[in-house]
Order: C-alpha cells, then sequence, then structure tokens
C-alpha cells in the first residue's frame, strides 16, 4: 500500500471511502466515485457560491445541511447525500424553485436538456401545492440582436453575471432588485456587446437565456450531434455540430482544456448560417461564354485537359479552410503532377511561418508570468477565445501587456530582468515585430521567451506545415531555386491557369481590384469551392465541393494541434472534394489510388513523421524546441 | 435586581454630545487607559470580561478579536450601526444620546487589534445619528483623539463614517462589507470569515455598537468589574428596546439577568389599558415568541435561549390580548420576504410563499391545511438558507403556530380574522 500523502484526505460518502487531493469539493468527491449530487448553481470553471442551495448534503457532525458545491472536504469526514432529510429537503427546494416558475416547457428550447426539468423528474415533488398566482416578469427580452431572455424562467443562479466577471471579465450581466424582484440585465437595458454571449445559453441551467438563432428550431431530442472544429479561426475551438434533418442548428461547445476551455466566441459559433446549403448542384463548364452543367466526369476530364494545356504555368490556391488531407492532395497535384511551384494558401504578405511560430501552446499562457499581445485588440479579434485565456491567466497572476505592435518598447521596458516564462502574441501579419521582441525581451531577462503567432483560418497553420507556399515544401523544406510565385505576384507572372479550392465562405479566395482585372483575361480558371462567390462568373469550371462542416479530415490549429473535423451534413450527391481532385490527378497521368480520407492521412504523416500528432489530435512537435 | 446602568449611566447630563462635557464625565479616560497597554493584554482583558456581542448573535468580543491572523495588515474594525431589524432601536439611542462613547468604543477596539483604519457603517435613515457621529468624529480630531500618532504613542487612527442604503441584510456583516466596499448588499460564503478575509480581502473585526460603548467601561474599571455584573455567561448591562402594548416604551439599560417581568412591568409600566398580556417577543423580529408564563425568565442571553427564544439585538416587543398573533406573524413575514436579498432558493420563495398563505388567512381564504404547509414551508427554509436572514424568517410564525394554532383555525373556519371585529392596535 501507498503511503500516506498529506495532501491526500480520505472521506466517506455513503458509505464509501473515497481519497482526494485537500481543496477538493465533495460535490468532486462525489463526482469521483459515481454519485451525483443534483446542483444549479455550481458550475466547474467558476468560484462556488451556493445560492441555489440545490445540492445540500448531510456532513456528519454538522447541524445543518451543507452546499457539496461549497464545502470541501476534510479527513474523516462523513457525508451521507441519499438520507430521508436530503430527498425530503430536494423536493422541498425543488418546490420552491417552481412555485415562480412558468413551466413553460413545451414552448421553451432548453426542453429535453434542462437541468431544472431532468432534476425535476428525478429528484422533485410530484406536485405542487403552491396555489397562488405566480410572480410574472419579462419574457423574451432581447438582450442583444444573438440572445433573449425569459426573465420568469430565470432560477437566478448566478451562471451567466459570473461567466461575465470571472470567465470574460466584462461584467455585462447583473443582477437588480432584490428579493423575489431580482432579475438579469445590462447596465440601463443597453444592448449587450460581448463577443462570449452564446456561452450564456450553455451555462444557464433553464431556458431563460437562448440563442435568438436557435429559437424554435428543433428539440433536443431531433438533434444530429457531430464533433466537430469551429470552422471560423485559427483558434481550433472545439464544437459540436448540431444539425435537424440534415440542417445546422447551431454550433456547441465541446470542452478541450488544452484549447477553448469549454467556450467560444460569437463569432465561431453564430457562424453556421454561413455553411448552410442552399440546394443540389451539378458541376458546370463554359461552353461559349456560357456554363453549362454536365457531370463529375465530364468536368473532370474537362480540368485535366484545360490544366494539361497551361502546362507549368498554372497557379493553385487552396484555402486555410481546406483540411490537411485535402491540401496535401492539393500540393502533390501541383508539385508531382503538374510541376508547377505556383501554390499559396495567403491572401495577403505575411513574414515566413516556421516551427518556433508555435513554441507557445495555447495552454501555457497561464503558466507565463508575463504575456505581451502586441498588437493588442487585433490579436484578439483575430482569435477572440483568447481573451477568455488570457483573462484567465490575468486572474492567475499572470501580468498580461497589450500593446500597439508598434509599441514593443513599451513591453520591453516594462517585463522585470528577472520574468521567468514570458510569452508573446502577434497575429501573423505582424510576425516581424514579434520575433524582433521576442530576441530584445531573450537578451533582457533570465527565463524563456516563447511566442505563438495566431495564423488565419481553421487550418492556416496545416496549410504552411504541408508546403501550401510557393517557396516551401511541406515541413518547411526550402526549395532551393525551384521556388514559385505567390499569389500577389500571379497577375504579373505570365500564369495561364488558375485552381482555387475553397470549402468555406469565411475564408475562400476574394479577389484584390487588380486580381479582378486579371481573372477577367485568364484563359483558365477551375473554381473547386463549397458554395458560389463572384469568381463563379470568371470560372470555366466549377467543381461543387463539400462544406467544412460536411467532411471528414483534420486541420491543424495556430499552436499546431492537429484536430478532426467530421460530417455533421449529409451532402452525399455532391464528390468528396479528395477524390475529386485524385481523379484530375489521375486523368493527368498520376496513379492515386486512395479509398478513403485514412489512407490519405496515413501517407501525409508517412511524408511528414511529426503529423503522427493527429493520432493524439496533439500538438505537431517538429523539433525538442517545440 | 437592582437597576445597575452602564452605558447609559451619564444620558441624563445636559449636552452629552459635546465633546467637552463627554470628557467631564470621564469620556476619552478608557481610550486614554488603553493607549498605555499593550494591544494583546487589552485583547486578553476584554476576554477576561466575558462581554458578548451585542449584534444578535452573542460572539464573546475578545475572542472575535483574537481570531486575526497574526501579521497580516491592514486590518479594520467595522461598527455595525445599521439597526434595522423592526422592534430595535438602541444603537440608535446609544449613538444619538453619547457618539463620543460609541467612538471611543471604537478607538479602543482599534487600538486592541491593531486597526488603523475604522468604519461605521450606520443605517441609511439614521440620519441625525449619523451627523452626531460626524461631528463628533471632527470634534474627536480636533482633540487629537484621531489622527496620526494619537498623543506620541506612535498609533495613527482614522475613523470612516458610511450610510447604508436602507437593506436589512446590510446588518449581516458579511453583506455590511460588501456593500460597503460599493457592491449589492448580499451576505458572503463563510468561510472565509471576516477574521480572516473581510473588508476589501482583510482581516476585520465587526463589532455591533452596543459592544463598543461597553469597552471605556471595561478598560476604565477593569474585567474582574465588568464580570461581576450581570450572570456568570452574560457580564455586563443591556440596553432593550421596548415596544408594542406597554405604557412606557423606550430604552432601558437593565443588568443582564433582571427577569422579563420587572423590565415590562417596572420600566415599561405594564401592559397598557389595563389589559393583559397575551404574549411577548425578545430579540427583535426574528425571535419566537414568548408567554406570561416566561415573565420570570431573565433577561440573559442563555435563559432565554433556555425558554425557547434568543435575546437577539435586545428588543422587546410586548403584544397584549387583543393582538391578533396571524397578523402580527403575517407582518414579520412580509418584513421577511420585502428584506430577503434573493441571493439564495430557500429564503427568496420561501418568504414569497409564506407570505402568500399569510395573506390568505387574513382575507379568509386559507384551507386547513396551509397551517402545516407553513410549518413545512418553514422546515425547508430553516437551516437550508444562505443567511440567518431566511432562518430567521420562519421563527416567529413557526413559534406562533405553537402557540396559538386555534387562532389560525379560527381564521380559516370564520372566513377572517376573528379580532378584526374588535378595535384593532397596531403591533410593533
Ligand atoms: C439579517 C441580519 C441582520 C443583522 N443586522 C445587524 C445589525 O443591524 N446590527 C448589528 O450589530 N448586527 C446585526 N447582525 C449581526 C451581525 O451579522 C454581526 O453578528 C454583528 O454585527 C457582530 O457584532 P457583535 O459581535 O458585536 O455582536 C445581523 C445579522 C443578520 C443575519
Ligand atoms: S439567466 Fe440563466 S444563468 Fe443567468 S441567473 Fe438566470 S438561470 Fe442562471
Ligand atoms: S476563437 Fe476562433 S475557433 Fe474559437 S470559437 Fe471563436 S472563431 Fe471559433
Ligand atoms: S437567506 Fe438567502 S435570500 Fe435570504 S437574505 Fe440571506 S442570502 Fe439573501
Ligand atoms: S449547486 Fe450548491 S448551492 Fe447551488
Amino acid at each position: 500500500m501507498a503511503a500516506v500523502q498529506t495532501d491526500q484526505v480520505t472521506l466517506t460518502i455513503n458509505g464509501q471511502s473515497v481519497t482526494v487531493p485537500k481543496g477538493t469539493l465533495i460535490l468532486d468527491a462525489a463526482k469521483k466515485i459515481g454519485i451525483d449530487i443534483p446542483i444549479f448553481c455550481s458550475h466547474p470553471k467558476m468560484a462556488p457560491v451556493a445560492v441555489c442551495r440545490m445540492c445540500l448534503v448531510e456532513v456528519e457532525k454538522l447541524p445543518k445541511l451543507q452546499p457539496a458545491c461549497a464545502v470541501y472536504v476534510a479527513d474523516g469526514m462523513v457525508v451521507k447525500t441519499t438520507t430521508e432529510q436530503v430527498g425530503k429537503y430536494q423536493k422541498d427546494v425543488l418546490g420552491f424553485l417552481l412555485i415562480n416558475h412558468p413551466l413553460d416547457c413545451p414552448i421553451c428550447d432548453k426542453g429535453g436538456e434542462c437541468p431544472l426539468q431532468d432534476q425535476t423528474y428525478q429528484y422533485g415533488p410530484g406536485a405542487s401545492r403552491f396555489d397562488f398566482p405566480k410572480a410574472h416578469f419579462d419574457k423574451s427580452v432581447p438582450l442583444s440582436d444573438k440572445i433573449l431572455l425569459d426573465r420568469e424562467r430565470c432560477i437566478l443562479c448566478w451562471r451567466c453575471t459570473r461567466f461575465s466577471e470571472e470567465i470574460s471579465g466584462e461584467r455585462e450581466l447583473a443582477l437588480i432588485q432584490r428579493g423575489t424582484n431580482t432579475i438579469i440585465g445590462t447596465f440601463n437595458d443597453e444592448p449587450a456587446q460581448s463577443n462570449y454571449q452564446g456561452n450564456w445559453t450553455e451555462i444557464c441551467p433553464v431556458g431563460a437565456l437562448t440563442s435568438r438563432q436557435y429559437r424554435f428550431i428543433s428539440r433536443p431530442w431531433d438533434l444530429d450531434r457531430t464533433a466537430s472544429i469551429c470552422p471560423a479561426c485559427s483558434m481550433g475551438c472545439n464544437i459540436q455540430i448540431d444539425a435537424r434533418s440534415n440542417r445546422i442548428g447551431r454550433f456547441q461547445s465541446r470542452e478541450n482544456v488544452a484549447v477553448d476551455d469549454s467556450w467560444l466566441c460569437d463569432r465561431g459559433r453564430f457562424s453556421f448560417p454561413n455553411f448552410q446549403r442552399q440546394g443540389q448542384e451539378r458541376p458546370r463548364v463554359r461552353r461559349n461564354g456560357s456554363l453549362e452543367e454536365v457531370s463529375y466526369e465530364e468536368a473532370i476530364a474537362f480540368t485535366a485537359d484545360a490544366l494539361k494545356h497551361a502546362g507549368g504555368q498554372v497557379a493553385g490556391w487552396a484555402s486555410p479552410a481546406d483540411t490537411n488531407e485535402e491540401l496535401f492532395l492539393f500540393s502533390r497535384l501541383f508539385r508531382e503532377v503538374l510541376k508547377s511551384a505556383h501554390l499559396d494558401h495567403r491572401s495577403g504578405v505575411v513574414a515566413d511561418a516556421e516551427p518556433d511560430d508555435i513554441a507557445l501552446p495555447i495552454a501555457d499562457i497561464e503558466r507565463c508570468d508575463q504575456v505581451v499581445v502586441l498588437g493588442g485588440q487585433g490579436v484578439i479579434d483575430a482569435a477572440p477565445v483568447l481573451h477568455l485565456r488570457l483573462f484567465k491567466s490575468e486572474r492567475k497572476g499572470v501580468k498580461i501587456l497589450k500593446v500597439g505592435v508598434t509599441e514593443g518598447k513599451r513591453a520591453l521596458d516594462a517585463i522585470p530582468a528577472e520574468a521567468q516564462a514570458i510569452g508573446i502574441l502577434a497575429t501573423e501579419a505582424d510576425k516581424q515585430a514579434a520575433v524582433d521582441l521576442q530576441a530584445k525581451l531573450a537578451k533582457k531577462v533570465k527565463g524563456s521567451v516563447r511566442r505563438l503567432i495566431v495564423t488565419t483560418g481553421p487550418n492556416g497553420r496545416g496549410a504552411k506545415d504541408l508546403g501550401i507556399l510557393p517557396h516551401q515544401g511541406p515541413g518547411y523544406a526550402s526549395l532551393n531555386g525551384r521556388a514559385g510565385r505567390g499569389r500577389l505576384q500571379w497577375p504579373g507572372a505570365g500564369v495561364k491557369g488558375l485552381y482555387v479550392h475553397e470549402s468555406s465562405p469565411l475564408h475562400g479566395f476574394v479577389p484584390s481590384d487588380a486580381e479582378s482585372m486579371w481573372l477577367s483575361t485568364l484563359p483558365l480558371v477551375v473554381f473547386h469551392r463549397f458554395k458560389a462567390s463572384p469568381l463563379d462568373e470568371v470560372a470555366h469550371v466549377i467543381l461543387p465541393g463539400h462544406a467544412f462542416t460536411e467532411k471528414y479530415g483534420t486541420v491543424t490549429n495556430m499552436e499546431g494541434r492537429v484536430q478532426r473535423i467530421r460530417r455533421g451534413i449529409d451532402a452525399e450527391w455532391v464528390r468528396e472534394d479528395w477524390r475529386v481532385l485524385q481523379q484530375v490527378a489521375n486523368a493527368l497521368g498520376a496513379s492515386w489510388a486512395y479509398e478513403s480520407v485514412e489512407e490519405i492521412t496515413g501517407d501525409l504523416v508517412r511524408e511528414l513523421p511529426p503529423y503522427a500528432a493527429v493520432n493524439q489530435e496533439a500538438r505537431v512537435l517538429w523539433s525538442e524546441s517545440t | 435586581m437592582a437597576i445597575k446602568p452602564l452605558v447609559t449611566k451619564d444620558f441624563a447630563t445636559e449636552n452629552l454630545v459635546q465633546l467637552k462635557v463627554y470628557e467631564r464625565t470621564g469620556g476619552y479616560t478608557g481610550y486614554k487607559k488603553a493607549l498605555e497597554m499593550q494591544p494583546d493584554a487589552l485583547v486578553e482583558e476584554v476576554k477576561k470580561s466575558g462581554l458578548r456581542g451585542r449584534g444578535g448573535a452573542g460572539f464573546p468580543t475578545g475572542n472575535k478579536w483574537s481570531f486575526l491572523p497574526k501579521g497580516v495588515y491592514p486590518r479594520y474594525l467595522v461598527c455595525n450601526a445599521d439597526e434595522s431589524e423592526p422592534g430595535t432601536f438602541k444603537d440608535r439611542y446609544l449613538i444619538e444620546k453619547s457618539p463620543h462613547q460609541v467612538l471611543e468604543g471604537i478607538l479602543i477596539a482599534s487600538y486592541a487589534i491593531g486597526c488603523n483604519l475604522a468604519f461605521i457603517y450606520i443605517r441609511g435613515e439614521y440620519l441625525p445619528q449619523h451627523d452626531a457621529l460626524e461631528t463628533a468624529i471632527a470634534e474627536a480630531r480636533e482633540a487629537g483623539y484621531i489622527g496620526k500618532n494619537v498623543f506620541g504613542k506612535g498609533y495613527d487612527i482614522d475613523v470612516i463614517l458610511h450610510r447604508g442604503a436602507g437593506a436589512y441584510i446590510c446588518g449581516e456583516e458579511t453583506a455590511l462589507l460588501t456593500s460597503l466596499e460599493g457592491y449589492r448588499g448580499e451576505p458572503r460564503l463563510k468561510p472565509p470569515f471576516p477574521a480572516i478575509k473581510g473588508l476589501y480581502g482583510k482581516p476585520t473585526v465587526v463589532n455591533n455598537v452596543e459592544t463598543v460603548v461597553n469597552l471605556p467601561h471595561i478598560v476604565n474599571n477593569g474585567a474582574d468589574w465588568f464580570k461581576s455584573i450581570g450572570t456568570p455567561t452574560g457580564a455586563g448591562t443591556r440596553v432593550w428596546c421596548m415596544s408594542g402594548h406597554v405604557n412606557r416604551p423606550g430604552n432601558y439599560e437593565v443588568e443582564n439577568g433582571t427577569p422579563i417581568r420587572e423590565l415590562i412591568e417596572e420600566h415599561g409600566g405594564g401592559v397598557w389599558k389595563n389589559r393583559k398580556l397575551k404574549a411577548f417577543q425578545p430579540g427583535g423580529a426574528s425571535m419566537m415568541v414568548l408567554l406570561p408564563e416566561h415573565l420570570d425568565v431573565g433577561l440573559d442571553f442563555d435563559a432565554i435561549a433556555k425558554a425557547g427564544s434568543l435575546a437577539g439585538a435586545g428588543a422587546m416587543v410586548v403584544m397584549d390580548e387583543t393582538t391578533c398573533m396571524v397578523d402580527a406573524a403575517r407582518r414579520y413575514v412580509k418584513f421577511f420576504h420585502h428584506e430577503s436579498c434573493g441571493k439564495c432558493t430557500p429564503c427568496r420563495e420561501g418568504t414569497f410563499w409564506m407570505a402568500n398563505i399569510f395573506d390568505a388567512m387574513e382575507a379568509g381564504e386559507a384551507k386547513p391545511a396551509d397551517i402545516d404547509l407553513l410549518l413545512e414551508i418553514g422546515y425547508g427554509i430553516d437551516g437550508r438558507s444562505f443567511c440567518p436572514l431566511g432562518d430567521a424568517s420562519t421563527w416567529f410564525p413557526r413559534s406562533v403556530i405553537k402557540f396559538f394554532r386555534d387562532e389560525f383555525q379560527q381564521h380559516i373556519a370564520e372566513k377572517g380574522c376573528p379580532f378584526k371585529k374588535q378595535p384593532q392596535e397596531a403591533v410593533a
């Protein structure tokens, strides 16, 4: 038997002995041995407040029932959660919560996934003995263009106000009035501004805070739920695609403590309408100036033929929202089959990427003592959930310095030489400034200085790792004189054809003015995409592809974590993008024989061994240093 | 027992509110003497005196002081002058009669615990009392009792006077601190207790007005002298705020242990209008009702607790034979419902429910089952609430059901209040 450790305590819950670290709440100790204690106000990410009084349990030697969510375990403690007293009290407190609850479950979006409903069934009284008029409050109060508040359904658990205070730090929601008149609201009823409001709907244990987009869309039991990744930025927050009858109803969070810590931003959460499919569509080719519907076979043959004519003078742009598997094939199509090095995934000028850009993992921000956010709000805007991690870190004592891109000196002066661990965050557009600051800080301080560069798109990092760049191959391999031209040079580089692949309207190919002129003169534009865009008008071939939410594959977030996206919506009449890419390559003489995405992933890992990280959904480690 | 005014002994002195007059009655000698002592010795002296808090819970004052963690500064003393419980008005009296005595007590307590900044949190409605304290603080500052390096003893002290905004809950010490910090007045989770993490997260002692006014006398006369007054577990005197159906309502300071009968009959001049005593409530709106059979119980924490009620904040509400006990309970329940801060479910919803039932009783719409339902609601609130406000909301009504169930049954059977037929007098 292991020696008794002083930081462990052993207690008994319902006769079962359990050993947990000191500082564990009774609630969590019980959970550890599978004992469920009903809760409303308690939330694993927030400090205990013990306001709802749902979780009261018996603790031997204490005269009163104790809140399991707020009382810490002690050695030798004897807890009972299923006694007659507790059971009777649970009926009492649920009865109290229900006397002023409208019980409009049949028209409530929360119905079916509502802790109040569930716990009333499990622990509550069979019937109410309250026969007075209920207190009435405003219903369907718009808190913003995203959220509705039903003040009658609110059970005043303080989760939303605590989120606003402890998680986002914006203090936008507050308790107003007191007693039975207490309501939740914003200052002067002004619309809420937060970019994290969607989280309120998930933490609210009743249907008081609901999403306007999801209003009356579905019943929870009618939803098909698919684990995937947020398509909106390079943070890589884990989501669940909830679809009803093959249409997306909402994105919900899916906790990954290393990435999102269980939260989403509103930009990501409410981005799903971009991925709704309008209807069925067939491939089209341009003949005599107008687009004609054809079969995939015909369109692929047409594409291969046209690409052959363009020879090595064809450029390829693949979106930073493509999967690694698609990018792997795209790069092989260009480098091996078409012998063209004109590859890009970018939309503007950015400094070269390198493995050091991911030296600071997202979760390590909490373990730094100083973090410089170079570019301030601009960095947050590029990956909004970063703000929540930064605020959490700040509450733990990490010093967060938000400075403008040109104000690196201010950060340099502010950071003491004794600092142990410093982090720098910047967007890829400002990478050079971050590198410069890092060098200066490394000279000044004793400790480590690491940076994390926010990229663009849910797979901007993967696109760089896989070499969707004119001058770098997979794994940041230098092309030594065999470099091609990047997107900005294409209009003047004698390019004879362009292949654009994209599957997200959020990260599509948006032509600049100069590019628009050039595109209209190009003899070949192949547009392999999910949704129609102005590029359709200049395209010679339109190859319908799957949306980000309709396919299977992997994407790499800004810190190099390879995560899986899955098919939340079934669009089986659309040919998988990888299959089309393979068929184009084979029509040009290649002999690829992939039968599945997994086989492509396998090849990818063989070519780029650090990508074995995909098996653990872990971060790619390029060398010991990262 | 003999009447031994202690904290009110000089209250007949004209212009006692003025510093010069207060000094002439011996004022501030306790403070000066305290400053000659080591703070720890002062704490020991107060511990030895047996002084118990007069704010409601009767917690030994010296012990409370000694809970402050060693070496953690700054630390604060907060004098609780929120006094908002129906039936209580002793702190108001102590302040308006002798604001300097309150201040002197605060200064002694501050010195004892090593506090350099003390606060007085005064009920918002107590405007004249606020002004009296404000003047007293200015005078004391002028005279050098408050300030830097007081009397060259190297002790710095300042006092800040803060008005509440009219919520009963802000008398509860943690809600008071929260309110003092500028937030909504709601109680905080304990632990940590204020002694460890109080005002602005620093070690804090909260003491009632009447508690601190005893300090100058303890310092001047010694712990043994103080201990000799009152009962073994209830040293000293208490100022009882007597109201209701007595001939002479008002504040009366009596030695602890004095029989309740003496307070009501001798000091209060007995029940008014030659009526008979029906019931009385010691302690304040929270406390359980007692009956004429309890008249010989001594005015003392432990004796009253043994009789089934609590001495609480030292109120004595007298009810004559014409009082409708259901209506009395209804008023208190409505008070608690109104004052419930709403933080926790049992108190917020339970007081709302009880208030509804009591209104139905009054309106003659209650059902026989409602009496036991009230008891059950009370059971669901008491001991389950976040703070004692919720618990206490159930004590008076439940005790009334215990002793006067027949009045509830009458309300139900007669579809209304049986006392309405008689001329009605105000209660409390
Ligand atoms: C609802 C509620 C209201 C209270 N109001 C007061 C008050 O007005 N004045 C007061 O001194 N104590 C009040 N108390 C008691 C305080 O919490 C605290 O115990 C007291 O101020 C401590 O002082 P003492 O140790 O000197 O008695 C109240 C307690 C509760 C639960
Ligand atoms: S709105 Fe929801 S989360 Fe907020 S306090 Fe009410 S019940 Fe809790
Ligand atoms: S931070 Fe980025 S990945 Fe996360 S939810 Fe927002 S948009 Fe999506
Ligand atoms: S018992 Fe609960 S609702 Fe009532 S005053 Fe205390 S904290 Fe507020
Ligand atoms: S969950 Fe414990 S009091 Fe709310």
